[in-house]
């Protein structure tokens, strides 16, 4: 699903973030990128969205080569990712129903189908009833959770977190990497990036540690599946 | 997890089987929900854009008077100039020579004049006035019928008015060479020269409608794409976050196209407000004007088919501009 080949990137200012990373993750399978802060978890989940453009090596997501995606298919691209953010960016003018219902209607979808989908994707998030509400009425961790809602409701092959618990307490972490864990369990291949380590420890999931921009381990808990 | 919950997670995409399936797959959608959906994006866009064109009243009244204002310069300036040309219609197809006679010629001599003028191949016909004829014509069309009685004699000329045949070189024909030349021609009036004149006072006029209706279309170009460039900015997060979950160009754009295109819409209709006031306010004097030429002439507004012109190159320009507007914030937000 996501294969990295030798993949490298240095930014304009000279910051080496990646250096010659390779790892491949199965679709379906749940994986959490780990590592202090600027070791590189954030360029990594650039670089599969096409954020930024790897300085060398070859990206494979979703079938898809990246060095072969050129500006017009970024979105298409894009669409077959769903993306949680640390700060979950969502738009505060609109309604938790219509942040949800943004992905939809990026891809066309028809109206009523809309509204049945954002209703499945709140509900399993356990905000059925805030549908309405206005993002800024909800606290930061419902703001995760209608964030988890706008990366899966259209049901895209993979998800992508960047610190999606970085502002949470260690019960609601708990909570939300729980909901990412389901997923996985789904067939929905996940990838996580964060620093708690305690946290990804208790989930039991592979993890890719990087330092300094260096994959330095690969590690997969044994007796378990992946 | 619910029977519901696992329905609504894809299924794994198995491995590809073969080069040709390397990219991934777009779902397949019939035609006719596709075709709903794109309606529906479009219809939402459009609505939604009013909408928030009315959520600030005071700052897209400003910027749609503007662009009225704008808008209304030329199409004003048009209105003078496509009135004065008609009106010139008539004037520039007189094609008559008036030739003044010297006062000291009396009759006879003006008739011989007359005749061998009629001899000529580039002559259509001669018609001689005597003045006699003349004073009686300035009498009945001046209102000095008192003054002139007080006169003793007859001031006026004999009057040779000539209709020359055409010939290639109408504004200077060889008859007027020879008319001004000869020794019993006072003055020799012809037309030409004034319709020339005039036709060149039109074409002018035609080009400064024209060099204005170009610098205020750009104007409004400008106009409507500094209010988008301004929206784009205040909501550039919101842009991002769309480019991130995939949005294309087309629909981070859409919005703001829609809104140049109202920009442009209300600032014509406003436009053609404004004329429409500008015509009521000079119809009165305008007409009193136009009575003393006799019904010769009337003033016409804009028409329909030049007002909905106006609406539909104004929506162009809004639409055109809110394009460029947009064009640089949607490439700065992808990679390279």
């Amino acid at each position: 699903m996501i294969r990295f080949d030798n993949v490298s990137k240095r930014y304009l200012t000279g910051l080496d973030a990646l250096a010659e990373v390779s790892f491949e993750i199965e679709a379906g399978e749940m994986v959490f990128v780990t590592g202090h802060s600027g070791a590189g978890k954030s360029t990594l989940l650039k670089l599969i969205s096409l954020v930024e453009r790897p300085t060398r090596g070859q990206i494979v997501v979703n079938h898809a080569e990246l060095g072969r995606v050129r500006r017009r298919g970024i979105a298409h691209l894009r669409r077959g990712i769903g993306m949680v953010f640390q700060d979950h960016r969502l738009l505060m003018d609109r309604s938790v129903f219509d942040n949800v219902a943004l992905p939809l209607l990026i891809a066309g979808a028809a109206r009523d189908e809309i509204g049945k989908r954002v209703r499945a994707a709140l509900d399993k998030v356990g905000l059925l009833a805030r549908e309405k509400a206005h993002p800024l009425t909800l606290s930061t961790g419902e703001q995760q959770r209608v964030g988890i809602a706008r990366a899966i409701v259209a049901k895209p092959p993979m998800i992508i977190a960047d610190e999606p618990t970085g502002n949470l307490d260690p019960q609601l972490s708990l909570e939300i990497m729980g909901l990412f864990a389901e997923f996985g369990a789904v067939g929905t291949t996940v990838l996580v990036a964060s620093h708690d380590l305690l946290l990804i420890k208790r989930l039991g999931k592979r993890a890719l540690v990087l330092d300094h921009g260096r994959l330095v381990d690969d590690f997969r808990p044994q007796g378990k599946a992946p | 997890m619910s029977r519901q919950a696992e329905r609504n997670v894809r299924k794994p995409t198995p491995a590809p089987a073969s080069a040709k399936s390397a990219r991934p797959r777009r779902p397949r959608v019939p035609w006719r929900l596709r075709i709903a959906a794109w309606r529906d994006q479009h219809f939402h866009g459009l609505f939604s854009s009013l909408g928030r064109l009315a959520a600030r009243p005071w700052a897209t009244a400003l910027t749609v008077l503007v662009l009225g204002f704008a808008l209304a310069l030329p199409l004003l300036f048009f209105l003078v100039y496509d009135n004065a040309r008609e009106l010139s219609g008539g004037l520039r197809e007189a094609r008559e020579v008036t030739v003044f006679l010297k006062p000291a010629l009396d009759a006879n001599s003006a008739d011989a004049l007359a005749g061998e003028l009629r001899q000529r191949a580039d002559v259509a016909a001669v018609l001689v006035r005597t003045p006699e004829q003349g004073l009686a014509e300035f009498r009945q069309l001046s209102g000095f019928a008192e003054a002139l009685d007080a006169l003793q004699g007859n001031p006026l000329p004999s009057v040779l008015v000539v209709t020359p045949r055409a010939v290639a070189d109408m504004d200077n024909p060889a008859l007027i060479g020879e008319l001004k030349a000869d020794a019993r021609v006072d003055l020799v009036q012809y037309d030409a020269a004034w319709r020339r004149r005039l036709s060149d006072i039109l074409h002018f006029g035609e080009r400064v409608v024209a060099v204005i209706a170009a610098l205020l279309a750009l104007a409004t170009l400008l106009v409507i794409g500094n209010t988008v460039r301004m929206d784009v900015q205040a909501r550039s997060e919101e842009i991002s976050v769309m480019q991130l979950i995939g949005a294309s160009d087309g629909f981070v754009r859409r919005p703001f196209l829609y809104s140049g295109l109202w920009y442009g819409l209300l600032g014509s209709v406003l436009a053609l407000a404004i004329v429409a006031a500008v015509e009521i306010a000079l119809a009165e004097p305008v007409g009193r004007l136009l009575d003393s030429y006799a019904h010769r002439f009337s003033l016409h507004g804009i028409g329909v088919f030049a007002a909905s012109s106006v609406v539909a190159f104004s929506a162009l320009l809004g639409w055109l501009g809110a394009f460029f507007a947009t064009a640089r914030h949607l490439a700065a937000g992808q990679p390279q």
